[in-house]
């Protein structure tokens, strides 16, 4: 009896201390802060506030200080896509709002102002803030007026903060959220680059890419149903032009957030593996992952070591969100290929499985050998157009209107108007390297497409038809004759 | 021809009889019959009448606001007491007052007064600030030309979208069944008791709110949780002072 009674309590010790040894190796070093005992502060600074992708510096004082946040909301008119406007509600004229950074037991006195041209009353909810609605309360403001309150910065973390102005849906769905960072006191390890990146989503009377100045759909945001889902504000905010860049070799730490107001991010970076991710923002981190999930008014923090060149895609692994509703944001790494690491295509071969009934060898025709029959205009137009949305739609999108700085457009496209082959060659041997596609430049790869003849003439005339490069029925046999050309 | 003639004659003599019952200077006001309404904050109960009153046709105007100021210099620019309306008074007139040749249009509808400026106005004219209920029954009637509940939600979200394109002066947006113009999509406007309902932020603070008709406590006390046009009014409401002076809210007057 004795014995077994006493076992577990031995046993107890034993099992702490090697828990108090196995937790620093996934926890950052966490200082407990008793509120009747907080360390003193020590001066002033005035917060350097960041427009994403940029992080602010971290402050450098040795000691807790105080930390001036002047932040101003600006409602304005601004470019949602290409073409597309909405009248977004901004903490600090842009959507994202502007980042904040202090350290763990600084005081933060926070100064919000809600400008005089402005229609509507607004406040902040900051969840780093420990305290009656996070400062909400302290913090409604008619146009035209400013609210000040201080909070202590209690607990570390990445912390969303939004606008909770009733209707709060509303407020945020029309851009009014942001992240703020506290940071140890000592800061975080160093990395070459820290980024700001915050996935959202819009709710527009309008279809994805219908041109003019968009309105809020309340009926969408109540079905969560969003026309846009977005990575810093716009679509490609951070991408193409706009891109974060960085050198192969070069560590990089995201801030991610997401704003909601309905959806939550799979957050994934096409062609990179987080070595490290702290959960939902806090303090506890794990490694090695491929997709990390950040709840709506939550966060995340990741950190990756850039080995080789090329561009890493940073999505909503929900995936039509990225590349149909434009949740794409883009790190182009530059440097040397390291082909330890990444060959990149070695080979392409046929691939002929054996035993199959439809393609024995020798069976099996080339795709320029089939012969058909010459189709009308109209027949080729209504094949292609069946055609385009299998092959090409997903990443050309409806219309041909690509994605800018991703996917290039094919709806009216210099690039493809000037090329001798009718864009054959595009498709019968693929495409990759940078191009410029009405001014804008894109560097990805486009697999070869493995169709007929009859299909590609199908195909290329709906695009040269209906996506407004001039037109003009394509037949099967100059397909045919561009193939004996280039062999 | 005769008989829509004759029922044409029959509606102007209905709408002129109220007119008849009083002074001369109801041509600019729109008689409102009253009647019970449901409103957008729930209180004890779920219908609150509304008795028959006049409303301002349209908005106060610079020019409207002029007259008063000159009539009352202690609510000139430069006289008004800060307790009454804060260093935000006029923001939009020259400090030496409206002049034919400077500042906002004559037509535009006064901005930048507090709502004691307000109601001393309409006490000068012998009349008074709507009442929240009366200002709410009002703003609930459908556009003249287009009577439905998806052309008033139109206005109302292409305001808030900023898509609404006119030329802010006073009768430019849209007239309702009642006669009375722009209730929507100009201004925002103060109303007597514009802090009797508190939108505590977001109303997340349900237990800790007063009961009845103080009860504001957003989405869960609201009569239509997807009317989010009344919760913006609201909630605007709720953020004023009565000595604030914004540059989108002026007023109109009720008798």
């Amino acid at each position: 009896m004795n014995s077994i009674h006493n076992f577990p309590k031995l046993l107890l010790p034993l099992l702490a201390a090697v828990i108090l040894l196995l937790a620093p190796a996934c926890q950052r070093d966490k200082q407990k802060f008793n509120t009747d005992n907080l360390p003193p502060i020590k001066g002033e600074v005035m917060a350097k506030l960041t427009v994403a992708p940029e992080v602010p510096p971290r402050i450098q004082a040795k000691t807790n200080t105080k930390v001036i946040v002047h932040l101003e909301i600006v409602e304005q008119v601004m470019r949602l896509a290409d073409g597309v406007e909405y009248n977004f509600w901004t903490f600090g004229g842009v959507v994202p709002g502007k980042f904040i950074r202090v350290r763990q037991g600084d005081l933060v006195e926070f100064h919000l102002h809600n400008h005089p041209d402005n229609m509507f009353p607004h406040n902040i909810d900051l969840h780093a803030v420990t305290g009656p609605g996070g400062g909400a309360e302290a913090t409604l403001i008619a146009p035209g007026k400013s609210a000040q309150f201080s909070f202590r910065a209690l607990n570390e973390g990445l912390y969303v903060y939004h606008c909770a102005t009733a209707p709060v849906g509303m407020h945020i769905a029309n851009g009014m959220y942001g992240l703020i960072l506290v940071e140890p006191l000592a800061g975080m390890s160093p990395v070459d680059h820290e980024f700001y990146v915050m996935q959202s989503e819009f709710y527009t009377s309008g279809r994805f890419g219908e041109r003019g100045l968009q309105e809020f759909d309340m009926q969408k945001a109540l079905d969560e149903n969003p026309d846009y889902v977005v990575m810093n504000g716009a679509v490609g905010a951070s991408a193409g032009e706009n891109a974060m860049q960085v050198k192969v070799g070069e560590t990089v730490r995201l801030f991610l957030g997401n704003g909601g107001p309905n959806l939550v991010s799979s957050f994934h970076a096409i062609g990179e593996i987080f070595d490290k991710v702290y959960i939902e923002g806090g303090s506890m981190y794990t490694e090695n992952v491929q997709t990390t999930l950040i709840p709506a008014g939550g966060s995340a923090i990741v950190e990756f070591k850039c080995e080789v060149p090329g561009t890493l895609h940073l999505v909503d692994h929900s995936i039509f969100r990225a590349f149909n509703k434009g949740a794409i944001a883009q790190i182009k790494v530059i440097g040397e290929e390291n082909h330890d690491v990444f060959s990149g295509k070695e080979k392409e071969t046929v691939y002929l499985p054996e035993g199959s009934a439809i393609q024995k060898v020798g069976e099996r025709k080339d795709a320029s050998e089939e012969v058909v029959s010459e189709r009308t205009l109209e027949e080729r137009l209504e094949k292609g157009e069946s055609l385009y949305k299998q092959n090409c739609l997903a990443c050309h999108m409806d219309q041909g209107k690509g994605v800018i700085g991703v996917f290039p457009p094919l709806n009216n496209s210099d690039f493809l108007q000037a090329r001798d082959d009718k864009g054959f060659g595009i498709i019968v041997n693929g495409l990759q390297g940078e191009i410029v596609v009405n001014g804008t430049s894109y560097n990805n790869i486009m697999p070869a497409m493995h169709m007929s003849d009859d299909n590609i003439a199908s195909v290329m005339t709906y695009i040269f038809t209906e996506l407004n490069n001039g037109g003009g029925l394509i037949n099967a046999a100059d397909v045919r004759q561009w193939r004996e050309k280039n062999k | 021809m005769k008989i829509i003639g004759f029922y044409k004659l029959l509606i102007i003599g209905l709408l002129c009889l109220p007119g008849l019952k009083s002074s001369g200077q109801q041509q600019d006001m729109a008689f409102i019959e009253g009647g019970t309404y449901k409103p957008f904050v729930k209180g004890d109960k779920e219908e609150v009448p509304v008795n028959a009153f006049w409303m301002d046709k349209k908005a106060v105007t610079n020019t409207d606001y002029q007259r008063f100021v000159e009539a009352n210099p202690q609510w000139s620019k430069e006289n008004a007491k800060r307790i009454f309306a804060d260093s935000n008074y006029l923001y939009h007139w020259p400090d030496s007052g409206l002049s034919q040749h400077s500042g906002p249009p004559d037509g535009a509808p006064v901005v930048n007064v507090s709502w004691f400026a307000a109601k001393a106005y309409c006490e000068w004219q012998n009349k008074r600030l709507p009442k929240l209920h009366e200002w709410e029954f009002v703003a609930r009637a459908f556009p003249k030309n287009d009577v439905s509940a998806d052309s008033l939600q139109r206005i109302i979200s292409d305001w808030y979208s900023n898509r609404l394109k006119h030329d802010f002066l006073v009768g430019s947006v849209y007239q309702n069944t009642y006669g009375v113009w722009d209730m929507h999509g100009l201004v925002w406007e103060w109303v007597y008791d514009f802090n009797s309902i508190v939108m505590n932020n977001d109303g997340r603070n349900q237990e800790e709110m007063p009961e009845g008709l103080f009860c504001g406590s957003a989405s869960l006390n609201a009569n239509d949780a997807t009317d989010y046009a009344a919760f913006v009014r609201f909630a605007f409401r709720t953020s004023l002072k009565g000595n604030y002076n914004l540059r989108k809210l002026g007023f109109r007057c009720a008798k």
